[in-house]
């Protein structure tokens, strides 16, 4: 039984409830924000991607109008590594030696009264070095590999008995390059120290984690660090990390004893913040004759830093994709001297899901069964590695909705069958089960006397309507209209929270807030509980529902009485609940926790002599569960996609061979689609709420990316009879 | 960015002498490659001379010719009635050329003398530019060259020169007004740009302080049919891979004239005579379309990064004339 009347704001196409202070510029990025007596900093970078530097000159930056410091190794203090995060270890502090594992590595930290003095001061730093031979290519056999990083390498039956009885076997091998997450706001990091208090401002995805890693690094209690994000210009994942340049900032501003700002430039983006990192995978299926997968072997190479962590298998989402009783999946990484890479929307998925739904497509055509009937053939009922029933799953429904709208049943089977001139036109389908990461979260609602609500807790919202979705589950849970409820977030002090990413913050988040709200109406119904001036004494929450304010009780609608006169019958300004969620285990719930699924239909036309893709029509379908806001869920995918057709046609962050250097880290020579690459993108969501969590909702911040690459890839080869396994797909590569 | 003096000109003889006289000052005109490139710190002038207020804007049209100003952007010349009328090459390169924002900051003149995009010569971290640093190497050579050139280029740079209208401009003959402080001059705009193949510095003949004050760009004849297309990675805001501007005069179903300009494959805006003589007195056709093709990439110096070139500007070349001539395959 539900406490609170039920109301339309949960599932409600609501705009934005912070709308109105971004398009009228009151919305506060970090880079905003500004604190008196601020210096400016700018970064040094290395040269080289390997080796040390042997002499460092910093005497010409020093001496520059408005300098105030220049720390390098061989004056910045030794620091403590961050923590283990939920997502992996931190990253190494910076200038600690004098060695160098990357191109763009931070070599000094240049601060100055204005920012222009400290970026022209920054250019008078020069190094020596003495260079190593970099360790850049994955087949480099000098590469440390790493196996089963994760542990989550899987086998199931007998893969190589299975895969030499099999009627036909498809294999191949699939290459994804370095892509950037290229959040649109450069990242900013204000440190302001006021004896052992530090006040951050910061592009995080993960405040409470940002807040953990400096009090380690620098040696304070957590209580002592305040960070700040109400609004965050996106961070595709580069948000997920305290990374160097944070520590450099709130280095130098403990150094000066002033604040300090840094904004990083957008080359500084391509190798400050994480990428996604260039993989290789081999894949294979063996099936009968009808298409029936009776083997799956995929196995993934990855790069990752010399002395870092990055969570990229890339293979193991294969393992629950199909039903398929022999299974196998081998991740590994090399590591190399390149930036720390880091999660990028979809990480993992979006590379691996590449290489399943492209050798699915070519194992229908090697059986000759259409691609969107063989998925339908080989579909998970049960989550066939946990053996349990899904929490939910409406994939079947994804793929038989999307085939309508599409218009799937117009289809020609032969590859390159139909033209339009110039243009040959191809269909794709691809499908997506994304998983989700688990955290627990914490959230706090307060009733003020005036009966309005206040709920928040340290999450962010990268712009994807976090504020919003809270603020209707909010306004529900507590019985209040939207107008008379406040969420806010972006600060460290509120109750903690986990990041913004790995589509799990809405569900987290979602289930706290629910739970805070209802902990605060047990609260008022506690207060009241011996009152014999209330009508709602003796009630329990099953016994009451909340409306406009007003506590009544169920059996009694006309008896009852509103936040705000107990409140003041009590003498109380303000009644505060804390809530929190924690994800449930399959084992107890006897199902496996499920995220979103997919599925993705895409037309492109090819031109047939000049090579030119245009991706002319793109189907979503998603199951997400409980959709709290059609339209910022909509939003999401409607971005992803976008993502999702930079991935497949656009996105190469080349380094250059022998330097290390990236060779294209500004927006003039790393494409992203245009308006212009990009047609009208249907998205509709399909499924019920999922059973394995309180309200029922499942992430989908990133499901929206994942199986466009495929779709777009399977369409170019319907359209062209090429089979293109190497991402990015350019006009050279159907020359 | 470096400090720098700023100072306004007051007339055209004044820029040009206080240019003429600092051998460290440069014009700053609609500055979207200027300012880019000091930001960068690959150019570090001690003063900029603002030109913007000069009378050097707008476009006078002539029986045969029109004359724009050098200040003219590249927005207002893609909407002047006489180029949409009788110069759809020109159009269609201005507007296919960066994006609005920048065609209504960008000036003609300095569309012309706009600097590589070249990664390597932009990026002053690294050692070997011999256009930046005169015998360094040339670091794009061995690195990421699929936006680099194929004509006109050596082992020494494959720098770009990446304007779409200066492509258009070349095939029309257009000629660029000059002035100095020794008096004015004006120069056929296929002479006016150099190969980089032996000296990467000098990318064309201006001396130091030499102004452009306007082009010149002939009418082509009513009657002849012209375009230019450009392709490239996405659809929009992007140079070219490779682009080609055409224009044609067929009388008596023969090519009286032909003019091809090539983008994206040359150190300079490349003119394509070989090509033009196979299709002079030729039939419009197909064949005779690749084989103009064929002699217009004759001479092309590639390396890994640009070797898809040759045959993509080849499509693209046939491409342009079979639209303009409305021939198909």
């Amino acid at each position: 039984m539900t406490a609170t009347q039920s109301r339309p704001l949960v599932g409600a196409a609501l705009n934005r409830v912070d709308g109105p202070l971004k398009v009228s510029g009151q919305a506060h990025y970090p880079s905003d924000f500004d604190v008196p007596g601020q210096a400016h900093a700018a970064l040094v970078q290395s040269t080289i991607a390997a080796g040390r530097i042997t002499r460092i000159d910093t005497s010409a930056a020093e001496d520059a109008p408005g300098v105030l410091t220049v720390i390098t190794h061989l004056n910045a203090p030794r620091l403590d590594r961050g923590p283990m995060t939920g997502l992996g270890a931190s990253p190494p502090p910076p200038l600690q030696d004098d060695r160098i594992l990357h191109h763009g590595q931070h070599i000094a930290i240049v601060v100055a009264e204005t920012a222009e003095q400290a970026t022209d001061a920054a250019r008078l730093v020069t190094a020596e070095y003495q260079a190593d031979e970099a360790v850049l290519d994955l087949d480099d056999p000098r590469a440390q590999i790493l196996d089963n990083p994760w542990g989550l390498d899987t086998q199931r039956g007998d893969v190589a008995v299975a895969m030499a009885s099999a009627e036909v076997v498809v294999e191949g091998t699939f290459t994804t390059p370095d892509n950037t997450n290229n959040p649109l706001g450069l990242f900013c990091t204000l440190a302001h120290w006021d004896g052992d208090r530090l006040t951050l401002h910061d592009s995080t995805q993960w405040p409470s984690m940002v807040r953990a890693t400096m009090a380690q690094v620098f040696k304070v209690p957590e209580d002592s660090v305040r960070v700040h994000v109400p609004f965050i210009g996106g961070g595709f994942g580069n948000g997920l990390r305290a990374w160097p340049h944070v520590i450099l900032t709130v280095l130098a501003a403990r150094t000066l004893a002033r604040p300090v700002k840094l904004v990083l430039t957008r080359p500084q983006m391509f190798t400050s913040v994480g990428h996604r990192p260039e993989g290789v995978q081999h894949i294979k299926v063996g099936a009968t004759a009808t298409g029936e997968l009776v083997a799956l072997e995929h196995r993934s190479l990855s790069a990752v830093a010399m002395e870092d962590d990055d969570y990229e298998p890339l293979a193991a989402g294969s393992a629950v994709a199909y039903a398929c009783p022999n299974v196998l999946t081998r991740d590994r990484q090399a590591r190399l001297n390149i930036p720390n890479p880091t999660s990028m929307r979809g990480p993992a998925e979006a590379q691996g899901n590449f290489a399943l739904e492209s050798i699915i497509d070519e194992l229908a055509y090697a059986v000759g069964v259409d691609p969107l009937e063989i998925r339908l053939r080989n579909y998970a009922e049960i989550n066939p590695e946990a053996e349990l029933p899904w929490s939910s799953k409406a994939l079947r429904e994804c793929f038989e909705v999307g085939a309508e709208r599409f218009g799937w049943s117009q289809r020609s089977p032969e590859p390159r069958s139909r033209r339009d001139g110039d243009w040959l036109i191809g269909y794709g389908v691809a499908g997506v089960s994304y998983p989700w990461y688990q955290a627990p979260c914490q959230a706090r609602a307060t009733i003020s006397a005036d009966g309005n609500g206040y709920v928040r807790s340290a999450a962010a919202d990268l712009g994807t309507g976090t504020y919003t979705v809270m603020t209707q589950v909010s306004a529900e849970s507590l019985g209040l209209p939207l107008d008379r409820v406040r969420f806010d977030l972006g600060d460290s002090d509120m109750p903690i929270a986990p990041q913004a990413g790995g589509s799990g913050l809405t569900s987290a988040l979602g289930n706290a807030v629910q739970d805070a709200c209802r902990q605060l109406l047990d609260s008022f119904l506690t207060l009241v509980h011996e009152d014999e001036m209330s009508p709602l004494r003796g009630c329990t929450r099953a016994d009451v529902a909340v409306e406009d304010g007003r506590i009544h009780r169920l059996d009694a609608p006309l008896e009852g009485e509103t936040y705000a006169d107990i409140l003041a019958r009590h003498n109380l300004t303000e009644l505060t609940a804390d809530g929190a969620s924690d994800p449930g285990k399959a084992a107890d719930l006897g199902m496996a926790l499920a995220g979103a699924f997919g599925a993705k239909f895409v037309e492109v036309r090819v031109d047939a002599d000049l090579g030119l893709v245009r991706v002319t029509r793109i189907v979503s379908v998603i199951d997400g569960g409980r959709i709290l806001n059609e339209k910022t869920a909509g939003s999401q995918i409607v971005g992803g996609t976008v993502g999702g057709i930079g991935q497949a046609l656009f996105e190469d962050t080349v380094t250059d061979a022998g330097t290390g250097r990236i060779a294209n880290a500004t927006f003039g020579d790393y494409l992203i689609p245009v308006n212009g690459d990009v047609p009208d993108l249907d998205v509709v969501f399909v499924g019920a709420p999922d059973r394995g969590t309180p309200l029922g909702t499942k992430g989908v911040g990133e499901v929206g990316l994942v199986g466009v690459a495929a779709a777009i890839a399977n369409a170019i080869y319907h359209a062209t009879g090429r089979r293109i396994r190497s991402l990015p797909i350019t006009l050279d590569t159907l020359l | 960015m470096r400090a720098f003096e700023y100072v306004r000109a007051a007339d055209v003889d004044a820029a040009v002498a206080t240019v003429t006289d600092d051998p460290f000052a440069s014009y700053l005109a609609g500055g979207t490659t200027q300012v880019d490139l000091m930001k960068d710190g690959v150019l570090a002038p001690e003063r900029l001379v603002d030109i913007t207020r000069l009378p050097l804007h707008g476009i006078e049209h002539g029986p045969d010719t029109i004359h724009v100003g050098a200040l003219t952007t590249m927005e207002e010349l893609a909407a002047d009635p006489t180029v949409v009328a009788r110069l759809p090459i020109v159009r269609e390169a201005l507007l296919l050329g960066a994006s609005t924002q920048l065609r209504n900051m960008a000036t003609i003149g300095g569309n012309l003398l706009q600097r590589t995009r070249c990664r390597y010569f932009r990026d002053p971290s690294v050692p070997a530019c011999n256009k930046r640093s005169p015998g360094s190497g040339c670091a794009a050579v061995t690195g990421a060259a699929r936006m680099h050139a194929i004509l006109g280029v050596s082992d020494r740079c494959i720098a770009l020169h990446a304007s779409d209208v200066a492509v258009a401009l070349v095939a029309l003959n257009a000629v660029v007004r000059i002035q100095g402080d020794q008096g004015r001059r004006s120069v056929p705009l296929t002479e006016f740009y150099l190969e980089s193949a032996e000296d990467p510095v000098a990318e064309n003949m201006l001396a130091h302080g030499e102004l452009i004050t306007g082009i010149e760009i002939p009418l082509l004849p009513e009657g002849a049919r012209s375009g230019y297309l450009k392709v490239r990675d996405r659809v929009s805001y992007e140079f070219a891979l490779v682009s080609a501007g055409v224009a044609l005069v067929i009388e008596d179903g023969v090519i009286q004239d032909a003019r091809i300009g090539l983008g994206g494959v040359g150190s300079k805006p490349w003119r394509a005579r070989s090509a033009e003589e196979v299709l002079i007195g030729a039939p419009p056709a197909v064949e005779t379309y690749r084989a103009a093709a064929a002699a217009a990439l004759a001479g092309a110096w590639t390396v890994p990064g640009t070797a898809f070139k040759v045959e993509l500007a080849q499509r693209t070349l046939v491409r342009t004339l079979q639209n303009v001539t409305e021939v198909s395959s």
